[in-house]
């Protein structure tokens, strides 16, 4: 019976990045309605950033257990900035142009910029993964009662991930520039009735889904090395999150998330040999939503 | 059409006699079945992209079509063609389940089934080893004890097969149906076009034959592991050639199979490209996608007086 409680500890532990990774790809797809293939790109762009960001102060401000948390999460405002204006730049310059165009040219253009990142750095860094060698990584928590141990890394990466979730949905639900977001997602012709500049919050919308991005990168990095080649394992998972969420529907991603960490966990813990069901979860899950409820969990807004 | 037609009867004939010239180089004959090998894989993802669908499995059906024979010779002892045969049979049955449920909802859930797709089956082909043999794989004997002339012609049959049904599309009644759907779906259903139904047909004749492909090059390179026949790069590929060469035509696929994958063989072995080749690939496509949406026939066609 102890493997229970630990059972659901780790997969609400795994749900937190999966979160933060799928919520920016479900703006893109919400507001903009762009199903963007390279959002696995950005976020390993985004651990990249982090990651040179860590070398860098990490060095001069000692690697110490105290200090080197708040070294890496330094990095995340950092890269998010970084990527926020990239996808801006991006979107004016790339997507833009092809909104009036088929959605196959769009997803075309987003699955091409994809494969070119990653041969990018591929060959411009390395195809080799490099680690950060953050000194806490394997440090054990003990729970307080008992018998759960978790890494520092995973509870980590969870805080930081349900902090920046959290801090977007604030944005989302109570800002103008949130609510204009939702106003788009919701009735783009609306939006425009009542005086909404369109293209300029789809433009800071696309900012923001890449600001997630690279945030959810840095978060990566606390448990895992960087390499050219993780976005497309990093992407897939959030897609079966949104397509379980119902696209556009922003809200419902944490749920979905929850279910994918959650039933990931179960299965690797009680399914004998449940680790090729584990990783072929998220695709059953994608097709078994689209069989029987294709809108969604969430109701459709 | 007449015109068309008459270049395709030169072309497959200048295909056929081929070996004629080449057949005594082991590395130009090589070169040519792997051309035929991506022209098969690029006509056949066009077919898909016509009814406006972006089918991101066509590498991942070629890698089900290696694996089909290479487990049938695993664990039946059959023979490479029949193998072809049952590659048939499986890619049909895998095709119609993977396409009767997305292809019913909007474009982008198909995109991504089919994208997730491939990566699903190589992570848990991986974690079969005893069935697919992990990350050493499968081996098997050449086909036709490794003459490349015969086996020249098999490719080059499957690739006829392909040119064939894009050529039946572009110049029957199933040419309307499938622009119609490509501009605007309801629109499209209004006017009587089986919408699911033409989807359906067309990715699962089409992924057939990306089946197809991968079964004849599985026992042509005598091997095949879980990265190697699910890998994305090659259903990237399938894509990229179109694009490049000129979306929506049968001509296209093949003009840029032959240039891309040409330019291909030589960065494969120059530094500083090697791996990351496929960076071309990527940046084809962007630029292609923005600036010349028609492919180089596009252009071609502008430039004619």
């Amino acid at each position: 019976m102890e493997a229970l409680p630990q059972t659901l500890l780790f997969g609400i532990l795994r749900s937190g990045l999966y979160a933060l990774t799928a919520l920016g790809l479900a703006i893109s797809l919400g507001v903009i309605g762009i199903v963007n293939f390279a959002h696995g790109e950005f976020v390993m762009l985004g651990a990249y950033l982090g990651f040179w960001t860590y070398l860098a102060l990490s060095g001069p401000l000692g690697v110490g257990p105290a200090v080197s948390p708040l070294v890496l999460v330094l990095g995340i405002p950092l890269s998010a900035a970084v990527m926020f204006f990239v996808g801006r730049g991006l979107f004016r310059t790339t997507l833009r142009p092809l909104l009036p165009r088929p959605e196959l040219d769009q997803m075309l253009l987003t699955f091409g910029l994809g494969i070119l990142i990653q041969n990018l750095v591929s060959i411009v860094l390395s195809p080799q993964a490099q680690d950060a060698n953050i000194p806490w990584r394997f440090e054990l928590l003990q729970l307080p009662g008992g018998t759960l141990a978790v890494t520092y890394a995973r509870v980590a990466a969870f805080v930081v991930s349900l902090v920046l979730v959290a801090g977007t949905y604030v944005v989302l639900a109570w800002t103008p520039l949130g609510k204009q977001m939702r106003a788009v997602a919701q009735n783009r012709l609306g939006a425009m009735v009542i005086g909404i500049d369109v293209h300029h919050v789809y433009g800071v919308a696309f900012g923001l889904s890449l600001a997630l991005a690279a945030a959810a990168g840095v978060t990566l990095i606390f448990q895992t090395q960087v390499s050219p080649f993780l976005g497309l394992a990093t992407i897939l998972k959030a897609f079966s999150i949104v397509v379980l969420a119902g696209l556009g529907n922003l809200f419902a991603v944490v749920w979905a998330s929850l279910l994918l960490g959650l039933s990931e966990q179960f299965v690797s813990q009680y399914v004998p040999d449940g680790s090729a069901l584990r990783d072929g979860l998220f695709f059953l899950i994608i097709f078994v939503v689209l069989l029987l409820r294709p809108s969604g969990l969430g109701r459709a807004r | 059409m007449r015109r068309e037609l008459t270049m395709w009867l030169v072309a497959v004939v200048a295909v056929a006699l081929l070996p004629l010239a080449i057949g005594s180089d082991r590395y130009f004959m090589q070169l040519a079945n792997v051309m035929l090998v991506f022209v098969a894989l690029a006509v056949s993802w066009d077919v898909v992209a016509r009814t406006g669908q972006l089918s991101l499995a066509h590498g991942a059906f070629f890698g089900v079509g290696a694996y089909t024979v290479a487990l049938a010779h695993k664990y039946g002892a059959i023979p490479p063609l029949v193998g072809l045969a049952l590659a048939v049979l499986v890619g049909t049955g895998v095709a119609l389940a993977l396409g009767a449920v997305t292809l019913r909802l909007r474009g982008i859930y198909f995109a991504i089934a089919t994208l997730a797709f491939g990566e699903v089956l190589r992570t848990v082909a991986l974690q079969v080893p005893d069935v697919t043999g992990g990350t050493i794989g499968i081996s098997m004997p050449p086909l036709f004890e490794g003459d490349r002339v015969a086996s020249y012609y098999v490719i080059g049959a499957i690739a006829l097969v392909a040119v064939a049904l894009s050529l039946t599309i572009r110049y029957t009644r199933w040419h309307y149906a499938v622009t119609a759907l490509r501009t605007n779906e309801a629109v499209a259903a209004a006017m009587g076009v089986p919408v699911v139904r033409t989807k359906v047909l067309a990715f699962t004749t089409s992924a057939v034959i990306a089946t197809l492909a991968g079964a004849y090059y599985m026992p042509f390179i005598t091997h095949t592991d879980p990265n190697d026949a699910f890998e994305v790069s090659r259903s990237v590929a399938a894509l990229a050639f179109p694009i490049f060469g000129g979306i929506y035509t049968t001509v296209g696929p093949v003009i840029g199979t032959l240039v891309l994958r040409s330019l291909e063989e030589y960065l494969r072995v120059t530094p500083p490209w090697k791996e990351g080749y496929q960076v071309v690939y990527g940046a084809v496509i962007v630029l292609a996608v923005l600036f010349i949406p028609r492919g180089l026939v596009g252009v071609l066609q502008r430039l004619r007086p």
